[in-house]
C-alpha cells in the first residue's frame, strides 16, 4: 500500500513537472485559444500571416486560423462581420484606406505598445500618419506600401542602347526623373518583334488600377504649396480629381498602355509581375514586391538585372488654390504611398483581445517582418526603419547593388519631402468605384481623358454631399493630417 | 379524416409560419427598404424618401445599361441553346452510333459550378497566355481583345452561356422527343411527307409546349446571370458587361447603399415579370391551339 501511494506520489510530481515546463515554454500562456484572422486569399499576405502564425504558436501556444477572402469580397465579409457585430474575426488585415469605414468598431491599441524600440523603428510615415486616425491608433501596418520605379540595368547599361537612346531623345538613358522621360524610355524600347515591351502596368478594372493611374496623376496634383489638396480641396471638400493635373496624369497613363505587351489593358498587379519577371519590359511601376519577384532566381529571367528607383516626379504641380501651375526649381520627387500597406486590427466584439494584439505584435515585431519581407511572395514590403537598413538581410534575393537601389529606392520614397498619401475616406468604395469606371471607358478610347474625369468629380461631389459634406471634410483633414478645419 | 377536421391547422400552420418567416418578411422589409435612404457604410441613418431610389434608378444610365446587357446576353445566349439543343436532341433520338457517349458527354458541362466554367474560360480567352490567342498567334494572325473589348467581352460571355447551359435544352428536348407518337411519323411516311415536312408539321408542334417552359426556364435563369460575369469580366471594360445581378452587388455588398439596391431588386422583378407575361401572352395563342 505504501509503495502504491509512493509510486502515485512520484507519478502525479512527474506529470506536474512536465505539465509546468510546457506552460513555461508558452509566454504568456494562450494555449486552449484559437485567433480568427481575416485575410485576402494568398499567398500574398495571408502566406506573411501564417508565417507569424507559427512564431506566435511556437511563443504563446496558441492557435491561428487564417481565413481567406478574395480581394474583392474582404472588404463586405469584414464589414458584413462588423456591422453586425458578431465575433467571427478575432482580427481583420484591411486596406488604410478602410481605416474610416471601420474605425467605429475597432478597439484603440493598448498603449504599452505604443512606445518602445519596436515602435519607434517603424518609418514615421506609417506610425505617425497612416495608423493615426483622429488621433488615435486603431491598427498597425504589416506591409509597407510605396509605388516604386523597377527597369532592366542590362538593357540601361548596354553602350548600344544607351548611344541610340541619346541620339534619339538627346539625354542620357538612366531612370527617368520626370514621366516624360518615363514614356520615352517605353517608347524607345517598344520591340514587339523581339518580345520586348516598353512598360507594364495594371490598367484591369478591379486588377489595382487605380493606384497606377494616382501614381502618375500624384506628380502633378500633390503640390506642397497647399497640402492635402491632391483629392479634394481641404478647405471645401470640391473634387479636384477633374484640375488639368489629374488630366495630364490621366493622358501620359493611357500613353502608358499603349507602351505594354499586347493587350496591357487586361493587366493586373499579378501581371505586371509576370511581365517584369519574365523579361518582357524595360521598365515598370508598382509595389515592392515587383523587385523581390524578379530578383528571385526561381521565379524570375532577369534576376541579377533587376535595378530600382524612386517614382518620377515634376517640376510643375498644379495648385488647387490659385488654379494655377507652380513652377519649382528643380524635378520634386513625389512617390505615392498607393494603397499603403496592409494594416490590421483587433474588433471590439473579439473574444480574445489581449491575445490578439499580443499576436499583432508577434507578427510585426522587426524579426518577424523582416522574414516576411524578404520572402517573395508574402506580399510584406518594408516599412521599419530596419528592414531597409539591413543590407545582409536582403542578400538572399539581391545582389549587393541591386539590394542597395532596391531599399535606397524604398526608404527614399517612404521618407520623401512630398509623399504623396492615399486617399482614405468614408464610403471608399463608392468613390473608387467610379474612377475603375471611367477609367476603363478612358483606356478603351470611348471617352476623352478630361470627359472622363469630369464625371468622377462630379459623382465625388454628389457622393459627398449625400455622406454629409462636413463629415467628409473632417475626415479627409483627419487622413491628410491636417488640422480639424474650425 | 375529415376535411374540417381541426388537426389540418396543426400542419398547415408551421408550415405557413415559416415561409411567412423566410420568405415573405425579407420580401417585405426589403419593399420598404427601397423607400429609405439607407447605407451601412458610411453609416447614415435611415431617411424616408419615397420613390426617390426608384426615381435615381430609373435617370441611371448605368442602369440602362445593365438592363440592355443582361437583355443581350438572355436572348442572344437563349435563342442560340435552343436552336442548337434541339438540333443535338433530334441527332440524339436518331439514335446514332455512340448516342450514349455523346448524350454523358454533352451534359457534363451542365454539371459543372458555373464559377469553375468562368474561371476555365477566363484562362482560355487570357488576351497573352491563354491557348485561345496563343493558337491565332501560331496561324500568324493577331490576337484578339477577348476580354478587354466591350464587344469580345459579351460575346465570349454568351459563348460560355451557350457552352454551360445548351445540355439542359437537350435534356428537356430529347425527353420531348422520346415521348412522341410513332404512329404520326408512319401515317407522314405514308403520305411520302419528307424528313423537312415531319419536323415543321409534327415536331415542331408537338414539341411547342415543352419549348415554351424550356425557354421561359432559361430566360429567367440568364436574367439571374451573376457569377460568370463576376469571374470574366468583373462587368468590365468599363460597365459594358454589367448585368443586372452584378450591378445589385456592386451597389449592396461594396457599397452597402441598402435602400438603392432594394429599387434596384424591385425593378429587376418587374422587368423580369413583364419579360414573362408577355413571353407568355405571345405563345398563348400557338399554345391553345395545341390542346
Amino acid at each position: 500500500m505504501l509503495r502504491r501511494t509512493f509510486l502515485m506520489l512520484t507519478t502525479s510530481l512527474a506529470m506536474a513537472c512536465t505539465v509546468s515546463q510546457a506552460n513555461a515554454a508558452c509566454s504568456p500562456d494562450y494555449s486552449g485559444v484559437t485567433l480568427t484572422v481575416a485575410s485576402q486569399t494568398g499567398p500574398y499576405i495571408a502566406s506573411a500571416l501564417k508565417l507569424g502564425a507559427d512564431e506566435w504558436t511556437k511563443k504563446t501556444c496558441g492557435k491561428v486560423n487564417v481565413v481567406e477572402f478574395p480581394w474583392s469580397e474582404l472588404y463586405p465579409k469584414i464589414v458584413t462581420s462588423l456591422t453586425g457585430s458578431d465575433a467571427t474575426f478575432d482580427l481583420v488585415s484591411f486596406a488604410p484606406a478602410w481605416l474610416p469605414d471601420f474605425v467605429s468598431f475597432l478597439s484603440e491599441m493598448p498603449k504599452e505598445m505604443q512606445s518602445g524600440k519596436d515602435w519607434d523603428d517603424v518609418e514615421p510615415a506609417y506610425r505617425e500618419r497612416l495608423m493615426v486616425w483622429e488621433g488615435k491608433i486603431y491598427s498597425q501596418s504589416m506591409d509597407g506600401d510605396v509605388h516604386t520605379y523597377t527597369y532592366r540595368t542590362d538593357l540601361f547599361s548596354d553602350p548600344k542602347e544607351k548611344d541610340a537612346f541619346k541620339a534619339k531623345y538627346g539625354y542620357d538613358l538612366a531612370p527617368p526623373k520626370t514621366w516624360k522621360q518615363y514614356l520615352d524610355i517605353a517608347e524607345f524600347f517598344q520591340r514587339p518583334d523581339k518580345g520586348l515591351w516598353g512598360t507594364a502596368e495594371a490598367f484591369r478594372r478591379g486588377g489595382q488600377q487605380f493606384w497606377f493611374f494616382f501614381s502618375h496623376a500624384a506628380a502633378y496634383t500633390n503640390n506642397p504649396n497647399y497640402p492635402g489638396a491632391m483629392f479634394f480641396d481641404p478647405e471645401t471638400m470640391d473634387a479636384q480629381i477633374n484640375n488639368p493635373g489629374w488630366v495630364k496624369g490621366l493622358e501620359e497613363y493611357i500613353r502608358a498602355s499603349k507602351l505594354g505587351p499586347p493587350n496591357a489593358l487586361n493587366f493586373s498587379f499579378g501581371e505586371v509581375n509576370a511581365a517584369v519577371a519574365g523579361g518582357q519590359v524595360a521598365e515598370s511601376i508598382g509595389w515592392g514586391d515587383t523587385g523581390v519577384i524578379a530578383a528571385d532566381p526561381k521565379q524570375s529571367k532577369i534576376s541579377g538585372k533587376v535595378g530600382s528607383a524612386i517614382l518620377p516626379g515634376s517640376d510643375e504641380i498644379w495648385n488647387a488654390k490659385t488654379k494655377k501651375w507652380d513652377k519649382f526649381a528643380s524635378v520634386l520627387p513625389t512617390p505615392f504611398m498607393a494603397f499603403g500597406g496592409w494594416q490590421i486590427a483587433v474588433p471590439k466584439v473579439g473574444k480574445n483581445q489581449q491575445a490578439a494584439w499580443d499576436f499583432v505584435k508577434t507578427l510585426t515585431s522587426p524579426e518577424v517582418s523582416g522574414q516576411a519581407a524578404i520572402t517573395g511572395g508574402t506580399g510584406v514590403n518594408p516599412y521599419r526603419k530596419s528592414h531597409t537598413a539591413n543590407l545582409q538581410l536582403w542578400s538572399k534575393n539581391f545582389s549587393p547593388e541591386e539590394a542597395k537601389e532596391y531599399l535606397g529606392a524604398q526608404a527614399d520614397s517612404i521618407n520623401a519631402k512630398n509623399v504623396a498619401l492615399d486617399m482614405r475616406l468614408p464610403g471608399y468604395f463608392s468613390y473608387t468605384e467610379v474612377v475603375e469606371i471611367e477609367l476603363g471607358k478612358a483606356l478603351a478610347g470611348q471617352t476623352t481623358p478630361q470627359a472622363a474625369l469630369d464625371a468622377v468629380a462630379k459623382e465625388w461631389n454628389r457622393l459627398t454631399d449625400e455622406f454629409g459634406r462636413a463629415k467628409q471634410l473632417a475626415a479627409y483633414r483627419a487622413a491628410m493630417g491636417l488640422p480639424p478645419k474650425n | 379524416m375529415m376535411r374540417n377536421d381541426p388537426i389540418k391547422h396543426v400542419f398547415i400552420w408551421p408550415a405557413v409560419l415559416v415561409v411567412l418567416a423566410i420568405s415573405i418578411f425579407p420580401l417585405i422589409y426589403s419593399f420598404t427598404t427601397s423607400f429609405l435612404s439607407y447605407r451601412l457604410i458610411p453609416p447614415i441613418p435611415p431617411r424616408v424618401v419615397w420613390l426617390g431610389n426608384y426615381v435615381s434608378l430609373l435617370q441611371e444610365p448605368r442602369f440602362w445599361n445593365a438592363i440592355f446587357t443582361t437583355t443581350m446576353i438572355a436572348f442572344i445566349a437563349v435563342g442560340l441553346q435552343y436552336v442548337i439543343g434541339f438540333g443535338v436532341a433530334l441527332a440524339l433520338n436518331a439514335r446514332i452510333p455512340g448516342e450514349r457517349l455523346f448524350r454523358v458527354a454533352l451534359l457534363l458541362p451542365m454539371l459543372l459550378a458555373p464559377v469553375a466554367v468562368a474561371l476555365v474560360a477566363r484562362m482560355i480567352f487570357n488576351p497573352t497566355m491563354g491557348p485561345l490567342n496563343q493558337l491565332l498567334s501560331m496561324f500568324g494572325l493577331a490576337n484578339l481583345p477577348f476580354l478587354t473589348n466591350g464587344h469580345w467581352a459579351l460575346a465570349c460571355i454568351i459563348a460560355v452561356e451557350i457552352w454551360q447551359w445548351t445540355p439542359f435544352i437537350i435534356l428537356m428536348m430529347l425527353a420531348g422527343l422520346q415521348t412522341l407518337p410513332e404512329d404520326v411519323y408512319e401515317a407522314a411516311e405514308l403520305e411520302n411527307a419528307s424528313a423537312w415536312q415531319q419536323f415543321w408539321g409534327i415536331t415542331f408542334p408537338m414539341m411547342l409546349p415543352i419549348s415554351a417552359a424550356v425557354v421561359f426556364i432559361r430566360l429567367i435563369e440568364s436574367y439571374k446571370i451573376m457569377d460568370t460575369v463576376f469571374v470574366m469580366t468583373g462587368g468590365g471594360p468599363g460597365v459594358d458587361t454589367e448585368t443586372l445581378t452584378l450591378f445589385a452587388y456592386q451597389e449592396g455588398f461594396k457599397k452597402f447603399n441598402l435602400g438603392y439596391t432594394s429599387a434596384l431588386s424591385f425593378l429587376f422583378l418587374i422587368a423580369i415579370t413583364i419579360i414573362g407575361v408577355t413571353y407568355l401572352a405571345l405563345l398563348r395563342p400557338h399554345l391553345e391551339k395545341r390542346r
